[in-house]
């Protein structure tokens, strides 16, 4: 355990030195955080596919309760219950486009994990920064319970439960729990709690930021102390369910899926839930009592609860769902948090965007009309009203515009324009247009997954460390 | 050109404009503008620009410059402070002005801005001169020349002894810098 300890100490220390412009002190956020004694209970997986890249290298670190596909590098650091997902890297040959340029990839693009602590943490897509198109580097950074790291190159940072960081490459910035931030590039920047940024420069700006004491009561974040909130309470009231599907090595499914849907081992499926054609459920996903119809998916970190998708949902990482009904279309962006009740259901007209990180949570039936953009903290029709908006009307936004506490600038029809292509991609990567030979994607590539299990030292002193390896073809 | 010294083109001490600490805006203003009346304009054109802060054994320990000054106008509040923020996240200049505007129109906030403003203390808007800030007195103009551009300083305290006996102003500098150039040219 002496070495772990060396080691969690070793990567607090480098956080800290690239974030001293900020003056910003991770160690009482860190300290005690994930008991070292956790580190050494849950056995690491990865997963084997003819569709990706067979190459896992992992030296000095602790990888514990971890899931790893397609190309991945972990080194000096710490991975606790997180998921390295590389199903959407660059492949060698790929031509990426910049601007007006094409760069060719000349070898596979690998997920590098250096010198970081990530705590329950998604990493997923591929880097999007042109400088460094093969290397997706996490490196000097410390992500705790929630974060997704999605796309986003990230350097000498630190990121707070809840948070995310979407296709952005960030250097010595702190991101403050559920914030978003997709913003191309940023540096040295500390974002406050429940900001949400979507930044394309030259095109569009949006920025809302929730209250800090309405934000408390869904999670608040505080040295010396885990993560609080509902978000918090709510996983854990369903953290039983998942032990089952990790303890048992060999697990048969009760449930059969169409042939062209793709149900992970490691997700938890309760009574009751129907899943449609094309439809994705990936790992550390919590399906009860609910309908997802063609085309659909439910990621990482997703519960959906006593719910109904008609189809071609998305619903992205970390998105929650309970007792609501959503027409086509619709798409819940990351980390939402969409709660009604039996008796108060929310309804989601059909190609309708939640942004992402949105929080609904009501005590009165609400429904949201067809082809509503939403955003930010909604509890009743009038907060509905002003955090909200056809999305034909914002596409005749240009310039200036504000609206309770979002702020808009630019153009919104580029805004919009963004948001449906993202949704389209979101979909044809995931397999919701797989006609049976054509546009196969996630949820019929992710079928026939094996996953192998790695274990740490025991005990003595590199108790926790895994050992070094190296798994090729 | 001559071979200055700081001295040579310092203002000493007793001729600018200085306050002690726990003094309003506006006195600061006023013994700005008494130090004006008072100042000995034949070798130079030039008006002093700050007001430097002295503690009770008349040490300088801060210097309010025209924009400490202005900076007292400005409404300070969460609802500002949350505009002023905007412009971490790469919103425009012109957006962020427009946002101050109709807040400030909407607050109705600009009314008796400048009597607060007077009302205020100069520590809350002086500035404590940096290391790069000083120079001796017997330092060749170069030396002050250099710290004034790579410091982007308005002005640097001039030192004797550890001292603070004077103030060589940018404005004199380049007055000479200026006087300078000429002399050379008509030199030719």
């Amino acid at each position: 355990m002496k070495e772990l300890k060396k080691l969690l100490d070793r990567i607090v220390q480098r956080v800290n030195i690239n974030l001293r412009e900020l003056g910003y002190d991770i160690e009482p956020f860190v300290h005690g955080l994930i008991p070292l004694n956790q580190l050494v209970k849950f056995y690491a997986f990865y997963g084997i596919t003819p569709h990706h890249p067979l190459d896992f290298q992992f030296k000095h670190s602790n990888l514990s309760g971890s899931y790893f596909l397609g190309k991945c590098r972990v080194t000096n650091s710490l991975l606790y219950k997180s998921d390295i997902r590389g199903d959407e890297l660059k492949q060698h040959g790929d031509m990426f486009r910049f601007k007006d340029l094409e760069i060719l990839i000349n070898q596979d693009e690998g997920i590098d994990i250096e010198d970081s602590f990530l705590i329950k943490t998604l990493v997923h897509n591929y880097s999007h920064d042109p400088e460094t198109l093969e290397k997706f580097f996490i490196k000097d950074t410390l992500s705790t319970h929630y974060a997704n790291i999605h796309g986003s190159p990230s350097a000498g940072c630190f990121l707070g439960p809840f948070s995310t960081v979407d296709l952005t490459t960030i250097r010595d910035c702190v991101i403050g729990a559920y914030s978003y931030v997709q913003a191309g590039e940023i540096s040295h920047l500390n974002i406050d709690p429940g900001t949400i940024w979507v930044r394309s420069p030259d095109s569009f700006n949006f920025l809302y930021r929730y209250s800090a004491e309405k934000l408390s009561n869904y999670i608040h974040f505080t040295p010396g102390a885990s993560p609080k909130g509902l978000f918090m309470d709510f996983v854990e009231d369903r953290k039983k369910d998942f032990q089952r599907v990790f303890d048992v090595v060999n697990i048969e499914s009760s449930r059969s899926v169409p042939s062209n849907s793709s149900l992970d081992r490691y997700a938890v499926i309760k009574p009751h839930t129907h899943i449609g054609e094309n439809v994705l459920v990936a790992q550390r996903a919590y399906l009860q009592n609910s309908w997802l119809g063609k085309g659909s998916n439910a990621q990482e970190n997703c519960y959906i609860i006593n719910s109904r998708l008609d189809g071609n949902n998305v619903t992205a990482h970390g998105g929650k769902i309970i007792e609501a009904d959503l027409g086509n279309d619709v798409f819940v962006g990351f980390n939402s948090f969409l709660r009604g009740c039996p008796d108060c259901r929310l309804i989601i007209g059909r190609e309708s965007i939640i942004m992402p990180h949105t929080i609904i949570d009501i005590r009165e039936p609400l429904t949201i009309p067809s082809s509503h953009i939403v955003w930010g903290l909604v509890t009743n029709q009038k907060e509905l009203e002003v955090n909200s908006m056809p999305i034909k009307t914002f596409s005749t936004i240009d310039g200036l515009f504000s609206k309770g506490d979002m702020l808009f600038e630019g153009r919104g029809a580029d805004f919009v324009s963004a948001f449906m292509n993202r949704i389209d991609h979101i979909l044809k990567a995931n397999g919701a247009y797989f006609n049976g030979t054509e546009h196969k994607g996630h949820a019929q590539k992710n079928q026939h997954i094996s996953f192998n299990t790695i274990q740490p030292y025991p005990v003595g002193k590199l108790e926790g460390l895994y050992p070094t390896i190296s798994i090729q073809p | 050109m001559k071979n200055f010294l700081v001295k040579d083109l310092m203002v000493p001490l007793s001729e600018y404009a200085t306050v002690p600490e726990g003094s309003t805006l506006l006195e600061a203003v006023m013994a700005l503008e008494k130090a004006q009346e008072e100042f000995d304009f034949e070798h130079t054109q030039y008006h002093h620009r700050a007001i430097l802060i002295l503690d009770s054994n008349q040490r300088v320990i801060g210097k309010l410059s025209q924009l400490g000054v202005l900076r007292a106008l400005l409404p300070k509040n969460d609802s500002i402070r949350k505009i002023e923020d905007i412009g971490r996240f790469g919103f425009s200049t012109k957006s962020i002005n427009s946002l101050r505007q109709k807040y400030q129109l909407e607050a109705g906030i600009m009314g008796d801005v400048y009597k607060k403003a007077g009302r205020m203390k100069v520590e809350d808007y002086m500035q404590t001169p940096s290391e790069g800030e000083y120079v001796e007195e017997n330092s060749p103009l170069d030396t002050a020349i250099h710290q004034l551009v790579v410091g982007t300083h308005l002005s640097l305290l001039v030192t004797r002894d550890g001292e603070i006996i004077g103030i060589l102003r940018l404005s004199d500098v380049f007055a000479a810098v200026f006087h300078a150039m000429k002399d050379s040219e008509s030199d030719r």
